[in-house]
């Protein structure tokens, strides 16, 4: 090893002075050895705490959720005795069907014979244990059954917020002393609460439902889409595939990526100055939010885009050529189709964070109090997420139930829409190799 | 005539237009014989591409420019000689009389837009009318010209392919758009703004009280520093804390330890942390965590601990983040070559050693690059901070103290009840072009760190 084995080739440096080899097998190595092999296995413990422990936060959070939002969907009936007959109910039978019976209905004064039956039943201040609305189920009731005008029926209607939690085991504990008592006279029971998937906002936690905010999402969710995959798709198409290298495009590659880097907030602030401010558009309108949104969304659609159209092998563009398809007919004809799935999985994921998008949407004033779902996408809305941060704000504690109910709704959509997305991946994905 | 039926007719005519130029194409071709660079239904997408593109674009033009006409006449009538001058009132009186000529409001609050209204439906009606009218008009003669043009040999192909293109370009040019509508909103509104408020007081100002603005010296309530502290404390230090320990250890077991089975399961599990929308962390912050940290300062022994403490705004969004910044790690330790990781393993340094001593040190650059990006999206955030944090302005370094942060400060001006023109609501824009030019900073800094770290190891 010291020296040349060739005779006239330099020999290398001056040679090492002999070193007894490291003999592994003395205390002091071993002991080093052990701890290094420890540091290892810390190092490789901590990576480990920290997997888990970031899982264990979502799971925390979706647990939490689901044990707080379970119970919105249910809710507690009462078993109402109403003697119609004596209750002094001015009602033409012969108006309980058409158009005008829910008027007729409300100024026969329903909503006092049912406190007055809530009283007699339950004692004086009977009344407060109805939820405000009570009166509405028991309009409902007559509507749908005129028969019942002639006896004294038993109606169930919903249980005041504080007769709710208290049969939930959240209550105060006088609250849940009535539920005791009821529970043993077999007045009250607790069941699903389609009301929550049906109706809209209202100041009462008993009758809340997401039906509106759903339908105002939905709606801005359309104008984004319809806005956002045109725009992103184009672009993407003219900035991978005809785009000249100068500085126009440079320009444009430029805002697309920092677009999508721009904090969500200031596309509100931008929605405000622009459409409301300098366009007139409606305010707290679904339109605006769909617009807001989609110039949100398009950066997202279009670095998706370009990186699917990327991934089409330059012999497909070359043979279409060859065969003499014009530069828009390679594009529209082969190069596009084959992207599709991929731009699709992009779109599903950008559409899924504008679902989820709340401040942007607060500028814009779609944080308006809605009792009614809107009809058009320039009626006044709201949406899932913000119909969510206005029940988080409400002091009356039945909204705290209602609003990890949303939150569970929301959480279903993003997860239904996620898995679509890796669903479309999976099934879609071409490997030309 | 409504937006829909003229919308409609004008597809009709397009669709006539499509059939006919279509059916003469195919005449050509039949007669002659010969072959053509275009296909009938070319010839038919350009006629139809004539008759609709023209009366589009003037229904777009017309949409803008006819209210003011509509007003213009409305005034001209002797009743609007009532109205007051110049100014909100009147203003108001206008719209109001707008909304009960389209039926839209709940009833006259003024008396004087109940006699203006008629006159705005006339006026309206009129205007619709001639819109209508120049808009079918346009697209019948347009569509026409197109049609006549048509002849064997007429190379239509080409010009859809042009307007194809032009498409195209239009559609990159939005996001070119889209950024000049975000600069020049906020910087014209935030130059108002600071005509009001001296730019020094803004920026280097340490009281922060936007309730309470005195007339006479605005800028003395509204000094900023404190959101920008606040800021910085709850976005870049306490969520920096929690993200960039878990983010990184995570990148580094689920890339170096385990198993392909379980990075499989594990990875789309921590970016379900990413999608989780915000709204949801601020209830889960202010419902959950934010007593927490309230009972655990108490017991520590801070008697004082605020229930909207930044520890608590912080430390969820910390949680937010770990994905990103446990994605931007994966990818700068996957950046490095693995001759430099099998040269240490083979020295015999244990796996944690080289991950310490080699690829940490040659993924750095990347790392940063990350966490600057992960820090530009934490300052950011808005909801978690709208519900977690307070609304109070302090300079503080206790974490169980409460602070505010610059986008909530922006929500909370621009939600109340306040004018357009107030320097409440300016603040607002004058935020958010401070946010805005300092997340721009931020990537632009942390993208030029990561490009020019992934150039060096290619």
């Amino acid at each position: 090893m010291t020296d040349s084995l060739v005779a006239g080739l330099p020999t290398g440096p001056a040679p090492l002075p002999e070193r007894a080899p490291t003999d592994w097998r003395t205390q002091a190595m071993q002991a080093r050895i052990r701890k290094r092999y420890a540091a290892e296995r810390r190092f490789r413990l901590l990576g480990l705490m920290a997997v888990v422990m970031s899982a264990g936060f979502l799971a925390f959070l979706l647990i939490t959720m689901l044990i707080n939002g379970l119970g919105g969907f249910s809710q507690t009936e009462l078993k109402l005795r109403i003697d119609f007959p004596r209750a002094g109910l001015t009602i033409d039978p012969a108006r309980l069907s058409g158009p005008g019976a829910d008027f007729a209905l409300a100024a026969a004064g329903i909503e006092r014979a049912t406190d007055a039956a809530a009283n007699a039943q339950f004692g004086a201040e009977g009344y407060k244990l109805l939820s405000d609305g009570a009166w509405l189920r028991v309009r409902a009731a007559v509507k749908a059954d005129p028969s019942l005008l002639r006896h004294a029926a038993i109606v169930p209607v919903p249980a005041s917020d504080a007769i709710d939690l208290a049969a939930k085991s959240e209550g105060s504990p006088a609250a849940e002393a009535i539920v005791t008592r009821m529970k043993a006279q077999g007045l009250i029971s607790t069941r699903f609460n389609p009301n929550f998937l049906t109706s809209a906002d209202s100041t009462d936690p008993t009758m809340v439902g997401i039906w509106g905010a759903l339908k105002g999402s939905l709606f801005t969710m359309v104008v984004t889409l319809l806005i956002a995959f045109p725009v992103g798709v184009l672009s993407a198409l003219y900035l991978e595939e005809y785009a000249p290298k100068n500085r126009w495009t440079d320009l444009i590659e430029v805002s697309i990526n920092n677009l999508a880097a721009v904090p969500s907030i200031i596309f509100g602030l931008l929605g405000l100055a622009v459409f409301l401010g300098t366009f007139g558009l409606p305010r707290s309108a679904a339109l605006v939010g769909g617009l807001t949104l989609a110039l949100m969304t398009m950066p997202v659609i279009v670095i998706a885009g370009r990186n699917a159209i990327k991934s089409v092998p330059p012999s497909i563009r070359d043979a279409a050529l060859a065969v003499g398809a014009s530069p828009i007919q390679v594009v529209f004809h082969h190069v596009l189709p084959l992207a599709l799935p991929g731009i699709l999985t992009g779109t599903i994921i950008g559409m899924a964070r504008a679902l989820g998008e709340t401040a942007p949407l607060l500028m814009i004033g779609m944080r308006a109090f809605m009792v009614a779902p809107p009809d058009r996408i320039t009626d006044p809305a709201t949406v899932l997420p913000v119909q969510i941060f206005l029940w988080s704000d409400q002091v009356n504690r039945g909204f705290v139930e209602k609003t990890s109910a949303a939150i569970i709704v929301l959480l279903v959509f993003l997860l239904a829409m996620n898995g679509l997305a890796i669903y479309l991946r999976n099934r879609f994905e071409t490997r030309w190799s | 005539m409504s937006a829909p039926t003229l919308l409609f007719l004008i597809a009709g005519l397009g669709l006539i237009g499509w059939l006919a130029a279509r059916a003469r194409a195919a005449t050509f071709r039949r007669t002659s014989g010969a072959r053509f660079s275009s296909l009938p239904s070319h010839h038919g997408t350009y006629v139809a591409l004539w008759t609709l593109l023209p009366a589009m674009l003037f229904i777009a033009i017309w949409a803008f420019t006819s209210p003011a006409l509509v007003t213009d006449r409305v005034l001209t009538v002797p009743a609007a000689q009532q109205l007051p001058p110049k100014g909100f009132e009147r203003a108001a009186i206008l719209s109001e009389a707008r909304n009960l000529a389209n039926g839209r409001g709940f009833g006259a609050f003024h008396p004087l837009s109940e006699t203006l209204a008629p006159a705005y439906d006339e006026a309206q009606s009129r205007y619709d009318w001639i819109g209508s009218a120049v808009a079918l008009l346009l697209a019948f003669a347009s569509g026409a010209w197109a049609y006549l043009r048509i002849k064997a040999g007429f190379r239509a192909r080409t010009r859809i392919e042009r307007v194809a293109m032009l498409m195209l370009l239009a559609a990159s040019l939005i996001a070119i758009l889209t950024t000049i509508g975000i600069v020049v909103s906020l910087v014209f509104e935030s130059a108002r703004f600071f005509r009001i408020v001296p730019i020094t007081d803004f920026l280097f100002g340490t009281h922060w009280s936007p309730q309470v603005i005195s007339a006479r010296d605005p800028g003395a309530s509204l000094g900023a520093v404190p959101l920008f502290w606040g800021t910085f404390f709850i976005g870049a230090v306490i969520a920096m804390i929690v993200a960039i320990p878990f983010g990184l250890m995570s990148a580094i077991y689920l890339t170096q330890y385990a198993k392909p089975a379980v990075r499989k399961w594990m990875k789309p599990i921590l970016e379900m942390l990413a999608g989780v929308p915000t709204v949801v962390y601020g209830y889960f912050a202010a419902l959950t965590v934010a007593p927490a940290v309230r009972d655990f300062a108490v017991w520590i022994g801070v008697s004082w601990a605020s229930s909207e403490s930044a520890l608590a705004a912080g430390l969820v969004m910390g949680v937010m983040i770990i994905p990103f910044v446990s994605s931007m790690a994966d990818d700068s330790i996957a950046a490095v070559p693995a001759a430099m990781r099998d040269g240490s393993l083979a020295m015999g340094a244990t796996s944690s050693e080289t991950i310490r001593k080699v690829l940490l040190p040659a993924a750095l650059p990347g790392v940063v690059g990350g966490v600057l990006l992960a820090i530009s999206r934490a300052i950011g955030e808005t909801m978690i901070v709208v519900m977690a944090a307070s609304g109070v302005a302090t300079l503080t370094l206790n974490p169980f103290a409460s602070t505010t942060t610059v986008t909530k400060q922006i929500v909370d001006l621009l939600t109340g009840e306040a004018e357009f023109d107030s320097a409440k609501t300016l603040a607002a824009f004058a935020l958010g072009l401070t946010l805005f030019v300092v997340t721009l900073i931020l990537n632009i800094v942390a993208l030029g760190v990561v490009k020019r770290y992934r150039e060096a190891y290619d």
